[in-house]
């Protein structure tokens, strides 16, 4: 079977496709999200919306590019269930800790199904979908293509999960508050909003100094302070990526398939190893 | 003298075009003395640096750069340095003053930039654009000049760059880099069409790599204090003004651009590439793109960012630290092992709060505690919870709860813990505690013991039953120890059989290497019955190397001979009793008996007191003791430099005049071996010189010596030269080495030291090369120095001047007089001038005879300090002239190399002076010299310098007239007397620089005195004067003149028999 995502929600959102879906429309679904046919594309809550640029195609009678458009509605949680959800989800720091570090964790459907429930797609019911396109098949090429983009979303923004589910971020937040692990990450969501640092220069910025009170020959040049007579040990760390392992694997801006510390790993026992004779 | 030497400096200078992206390069120039010719001083072009061709013959040959002469060629360039400039020259280094026979200014008045020929460290890589390697340059430069390999020194801007670039590769080894994006908004070029569109800011992103790290950041600070200005003087363009570059912005662009050069340049493989191709770590890394330009959207930056945000949040950012505690449970509970959630304050990391005391909290209370820990708390605490969780999964199971507080860990978990995790935890920069007995500390080991036992061979003979002696040996057996304690085989083998890999055995837990034990218990099986015995020195070896799989155990005897030899304190220092003249201070009481004490085991030591704590006298009290303990012992071998050799005889007739003693030197000296040997019989002591030792080699063969004592015994550092291998043949009971230099850091000094006293102790000298001097002094390993220094110690006895129970044993003001002989030149030009003056003192009187007096005990004078100063006939100044200037320069070099300032006064301008150059050209260490024409504020300065706390140890010399007043000179614990005065208050006072107010230390005073000349005369009228008062003799030395002719005469007699080769 092809992984069509990196994450395993994201995974798991496609296979509820699958269940009611041939493999090669699947497959041309997906080249049309990669490239680029997908033209409007919105998340309104449960709510999907796009115009997907079809082919033309003189034996169906289509010779100009035609545009369809696309919409996809997710089974809504009913909203007297997510209190009781959300309060379930901020009872555990496990949870909460993985949601934090933007993940969702594996064991998140349990919490939900002990309340009757499904976070994630489960069966064709849980979709409605609709496509102007000729072809009667639900889902055609064109939804599977609009499906994809949404899955490779959700690789970067579990909190979509909700949204998906009628629970809007604002929603998801208020109710968070109620608890104290809740509002912890209430706080995180808050977090993900940045400006944009733009720099003035690639390296540390150079300044200079004017030397008013001049040093004496000596103090020019062996400075002020005399060196250690000896020259600390040094190591290497035991395990390596140390600092981007804590991220964890697929940050938003690596769209490739093979894993980020995989390839950090390598990258960086490669310049410890490869360099010998620079350093 | 020296114009060979070559100074190596270099730094990093940054491009002077300031783009966004602002590259830079390490460039090397090469010092050299400044030669007569002034080139192109016009042109300001530094006087004295190598030139391009010379500089690319410099690079190939000395330091051996490998790269082709056209590829040298076109890494050679002009740079600029601002430097301080004097009378239109560059004023050379502090390194190369040293070697610089001419005198230079130490004020400038100001600094101009020099043009110098410099090379930019690159190396070319296969197919790439070259890499700076300077990293790898330094590592090696730094290599080949300690080990004198040429005649190189580094600056000391390069020593400087080599210690941050040591300590910078810490970021490369442990990954405390990242990849990085950097975002730059271009100006909107000013639009000349005429649409009023807006058009949006242009914008362009680079990538590359930048450091995260909490070390560099504190190296950074800690280096920009070593930093000296040289360093940042470079400049690729002159400008008007004269301008440095700022200490740590330097710092930082040198450590991201040699970051983003190493990494950018490390070799790559098709199928990385692949791995890699198409995302944003594809322009990081390769170097193909112009610039770091790279071709990334704006939303990926986002991306970046807000994933670079969290790594700089978790790192650096909290205010505390999550800890880890494991606990291991009580023997029953196996499976119970508990591990505690903690946090503590990164400005008090004492103060630890466990999370199963923080939840229940009340809200007030939380709302102080996060006042602690920092705002938001909770959410960082998870969020690292989280981040603990992804390097070790198994933490997710405690937190399933709403109040994480820690988990329950099986056994075989808690060991991968234990194992890994936990290690990996602590680098993640988590706090890990460990159970103590899983400690280095605390860790119990399976272990072989040998169970020792000392075991006289004559024992029902000797003298004195309860104590080892010369033939005794060590028996010993094996037995299976865990930890402290002795185990039975069944025991180990349930041990080896037990299925965990942790066990709690006899009340602890234990960690089991059941392979290790399974080897050992192999080697009890088939070695555990025997009882072999060895020597001493074999015991002392097993025992130094004893650690990790076996250690030892002593019984008493043993263990007192052990506790003996590692705490020297123990010994009972020797009674008062013995027939000495004068006293022994307690600390040299005890050094006597630890002499007696090896002597006794059959062992060989070093007696490396510091200088000045009277080595020679503890000997002579030892010579003195075993005779009276004996009725008839053979003669003891002296063997000295040449220098000492009179003080020798002196100090042994000082200190015990019956001792016979006899100087085996100069053409007199005895060589047929019939009369050698009888004159060895009526003697106690014979003293010679290490050149001697070498040329009558076979005649001191032909005794068997009681004792060798090599005195400077780090003259036989070299095991190749004729005399260490002379040395090491002559035959005797004992051997003993003197040393005062501390040879414990110069290991293969060492080494020949210990090759004389017990030959194989250390090994053969590859042996010794291979396993101790390569891995300690190259690879800083920790193991091997423990376990030379436990070899080592127990032969070596040496006490510090600033050991509290020295000081409190010496007063604080320590004479000593160094008697020196004449060299033939300098007896010869005395003769002449006093049978002159025999002559003419018949026929002068008045005025004319005492002109003639004064005149004649000036000569006399100058003839005993060096036959140079008496001739002025720009003869050379060396050594060989004269013993007391010999004795001087070894033991400044004595004082310095242990780090010790001192003065030397003289009452001759022109001695000062020759001293000054020669000590500053051969010993190469730092020199002051004050005299009468000395300025007010250059003296100001010289004492300033001087007694900074913080500048390398110095000589100061001092005319005698100038420097007896008013001047506080305490950095200085040795205060050298290179001739005498008559007034012994003038020389007081002289001392009293150094002894003042302030001296925290004991000063020494030396006082030289040359044997046989007028100057041992006027040494015995101070002494006896002393007891006079003051006012008998003035200051000076007319009252001399009152002297008749035959007293006069007879002052200025010399003594032949004191002249020395």
């Amino acid at each position: 079977m092809v992984k069509f995502s990196r994450t395993w929600w994201g995974d798991r959102f496609i296979k509820a496709l699958e269940d009611f879906t041939d493999d090669g429309r699947l497959q041309r679904g997906r080249s049309y999200a990669n490239n680029g046919k997908v033209l409007n594309f919105e998340i309104e809550q449960n709510h999907i919306t796009a115009k997907v640029r079809g082919s033309v195609n003189p034996y169906f009678g289509v010779y100009k590019e035609p545009t369809y458009k696309i919409s996809i509605e997710i089974k809504e949680i009913a909203k007297s269930s997510w209190n009781e959800a959300v309060q379930k989800l901020s009872s555990k720091a496990s949870i909460v800790s993985r949601l934090l570090l933007n993940e969702v964790p594996e064991n998140i459907e349990d919490t939900f199904k002990e309340l009757g429930l499904h976070l994630l797609p489960h069966s064709s019911e849980d979709f409605k979908t609709k496509c102007s396109c000729p072809d009667y098949a639900n889902p055609c090429k064109h939804i599977a293509g609009v499906y994809y983009l949404v899955a490779s979303q959700l690789d970067n923004n579990p909190f979509l999960l909700f949204e998906l589910r009628g629970l809007s971020k604002d929603e998801l937040q208020s109710k968070l508050a109620n608890s104290n692990l809740g509002k912890a990450l209430a706080q995180e969501l808050n977090a993900q909003e940045v400006s944009l640092e733009s720099s003035t220069s690639f390296y540390p910025k150079l300044e200079k100094q004017s030397v008013s009170e001049k040093p004496s020959v000596r103090e020019f040049w062996l400075g002020t302070k005399r060196l250690p007579q000896t020259i600390d040990v040094l190591s290497s760390s035991g395990v390596s990526a140390i600092l981007i392992k804590k991220q964890g694997d697929f940050p938003a801006f690596w769209h490739k398939d093979n894993s980020f510390i995989e390839t950090m790993e390598e990258l960086y026992q490669r310049v410890k190893t490869k360099n010998q004779s620079l350093m | 003298m020296n114009n060979a030497m070559k100074i190596v400096h270099g730094t990093w200078i940054p491009n002077a075009e300031t783009d966004f992206v602002q590259s830079g390069s390490f460039y090397l120039w090469i010092e050299t003395p400044i030669l007569k010719k002034k080139r192109d001083i016009k042109e300001q072009i530094h006087p004295g640096h190598l030139a391009k061709d010379e500089l690319i013959n410099f690079l190939a040959q000395e330091l051996g750069i490998k790269e082709p002469v056209p590829q040298l060629n076109q890494r050679i360039s002009s740079k600029y340095f601002a430097l301080p400039t004097a009378n239109n020259q560059p004023l050379p280094s502090s390194e190369l003053i040293k070697y610089l026979e001419i005198e230079t200014p130490e004020e400038y008045t100001e600094f101009q930039y020099w043009q110098v020929d410099c090379y930019q460290t690159l190396t070319s890589i296969k197919a790439d654009t070259p890499a700076i390697n300077i990293i790898r340059l330094l590592n090696d430069i730094h290599f080949l000049a300690i080990n004198n390999l040429s005649e190189i020194q580094l600056g000391s801007d390069l020593l400087f760059w080599y210690h941050y670039t040591q300590s910078f590769k810490q970021i490369i080894l442990k990954d405390q880099y990242i990849p990085t994006l950097k975002y730059r908004e271009l100006e909107t070029p000013q639009s000349k069409s005429k649409s009023k569109k807006t058009i949006p800011p242009a914008l362009e992103i680079y990538a590359g790599w930048s450091i995260i790290s909490e070390q560099y950041e504190a190296n950074i600070q800690k280096y920009i204090e070593y930093m000296p200005l040289i360093c940042v003087a470079g400049s690729t363009v002159k400008t008007e003004n004269i301008e440095f570059f700022n200490q740590e912005t330097l710092l930082r662009h040198f450590s991201e651009f040699i970051l983003n050069n190493i990494v950018t340049h490390t070799s790559s493989t098709a199928a990385f590439d692949k791995q890699i191709t198409d995302s944003l770590i594809y322009y990081c890394f390769s170097q193909q793109h112009n610039f770091h330009k790279a071709n990334v959207s704006l939303e990926e930056y986002k991306q970046w960012q807000i994933w670079k945000n969290k790594i700089t949040r978790s790192q650096s950012e909290l205010p505390f630290y999550l800890c880890f505690q494991l606990n291991s449970p009580a023997a029953e509970q196996i499976d119970n092992w508990q591990m505690q959630f903690l946090v503590s304050s990164k400005q008090d990391p004492s103060l630890k709060l466990p999370l199963v005391d923080y939840w229940p909290m009340s809200q007030k209370t939380k709302t102080g505690v996060h006042k602690q820990y920092g705002e938001n708390f909770e959410t960082n605490l998870l969020l690292n919870l989280g981040y603990a969780a992804r390097m070790f999964p198994k933490l997710w199971q405690g937190l399933e709860t709403d109040t994480p507080v820690g988990m329950q860990l099986t056994l075989e978990e808690s060991f991968s813990f234990l194992q890994e995790s936990a290690w990996v935890l602590e680098d993640a920069g988590f706090k890990v505690t460990v159970p103590a007995w899983y400690t280095p500390t605390g860790r119990r080991r399976a272990k072989l013991r040998l169970k020792a036992a000392g075991k006289s061979r004559s024992a029902t003979k000797g003298k004195e039953k309860s104590h080892f002696s010369l033939d005794s040996l060590v028996q010993y057996e094996y037995e299976l120890a865990i930890g402290e304690e002795v185990v039975t085989k069944q025991e180990w083998e349930q041990l080896i059989n037990a299925k965990a890999p942790l066990v709690h055995f006899r009340g602890q837990w234990m960690e089991l290497d059941r392979d290790k034990m399974q080897q050992l218990l192999e080697f009890w099986q088939s070695h555990g019955d025997e009882k072999p015995e060895m020597s001493v020195l074999e015991f002392l070896q097993r025992n130094a190397e004893s650690g990790e799989d076996w250690d030892i155990e002593h019984d008493d005897i043993l263990s007192d001979m052990m506790a003996k030899l590692q705490d020297k304190s123990r010994l009972e220092p020797i009674s008062d009793q013995l027939n000495l003249q004068g006293n022994l201070r307690e600390y040299q009481k005890r050094g006597v008996a630890w002499l007696e004490y090896l002597e006794r085991l059959g062992l060989n030591g070093c007696l490396a007191d510091d200088m000045g704590l009277g080595k020679s006298v503890q000997v002579i009290a030892r010579l003195v003791q075993e005779r009276e303990s004996v009725d008839s012992v053979l003669p003891t071998l002296l063997i000295a430099p040449t220098s000492v050799v009179g003080n020798w005889q002196k100090e042994i007739a000082k200190f015990a005049p019956h001792l016979q003693s006899m100087i085996h030197h100069g053409s007199e000296r005895l060589q047929n071996s019939a009369d050698f040997k009888k004159a060895c019989q009526q003697h106690d002591v014979i003293i010679t010189s290490f050149t001697l030792a070498r040329k009558d080699e076979k005649l001191l063969q032909s005794i068997e010596w009681q004792r060798i004592v090599l005195d400077e015994a780090q003259n036989i550092k070299n095991p190749k030269a004729a005399q260490t291998k002379a040395i090491l043949k002559l035959s005797a009971k004992h051997r003993l080495a003197l040393t005062g230099t501390p040879v414990e850091n110069r290991l293969l000094d060492l080494w020949s030291i210990f090759n004389f006293l017990n030959p194989g102790y250390l090994g053969k000298e590859a042996q010794f090369r291979k396993s101790f001097e390569v891995p300690i002094q190259k690879d800083n390993n920790r193991v091997k120095s423990t376990t030379l220094k436990k070899l080592v110690e127990p032969l070596i006895l040496r006490r510090l001047k600033t050991d509290k129970s020295i000081i409190n044993d010496l007063p604080d003001k320590v004479e000593q007089k160094l008697y020196t002989n004449l060299t033939k030149e300098q007896a010869s030009l005395y003769e002449v001038v006093v049978k002159d003056v025999e002559e003419k003192l018949q026929t002068v009187e008045g005025i004319q005879r005492k002109g003639l007096i004064l005149s004649t005990l000036m000569k006399l004078k100058q003839i005993c300090n060096h036959p140079a100063q008496f001739l002025q006939d720009n003869s050379e100044f060396s050594i060989e002239r004269s013993h007391k200037l010999s004795r001087l320069v070894e033991m400044v070099n004595e004082a310095i190399s242990e780090g010790e300032s001192l003065l030397i006064f003289s009452q001759f301008t022109e001695v000062c002076e020759q001293v000054e150059k020669y000590i500053k050209h051969n010993l190469r260490c730092n020199t002051y010299y004050l005299h009468g024409g000395t300025s007010r504020p250059r003296r100001e300065k010289m004492i300033t310098e001087f007694q900074e706390p913080d500048t390398e140890a110095s000589v100061f010399i001092l005319s005698l007239k100038a420097g007896g007043v008013g001047i506080t000179l305490t950095k200085a614990n040795h205060v050298f007397h290179f001739d005498r005065w008559w007034n012994p208050a003038v020389e007081n006072q002289a001392t009293d620089r150094a002894f003042r107010i302030g001296q925290q230390k004991n000063v020494f005073v030396h006082k030289f005195v040359a044997i046989g000349t007028l100057e041992e005369k006027i040494d015995q009228m101070i002494e006896d004067k002393k007891k006079l008062a003051d006012a008998v003799v003035g200051n000076d030395e007319s009252w001399l003149t009152e002297l008749d002719n035959d007293a006069f005469k007879q002052l200025i007699a010399l003594n032949k028999s004191a002249i020395l080769e």
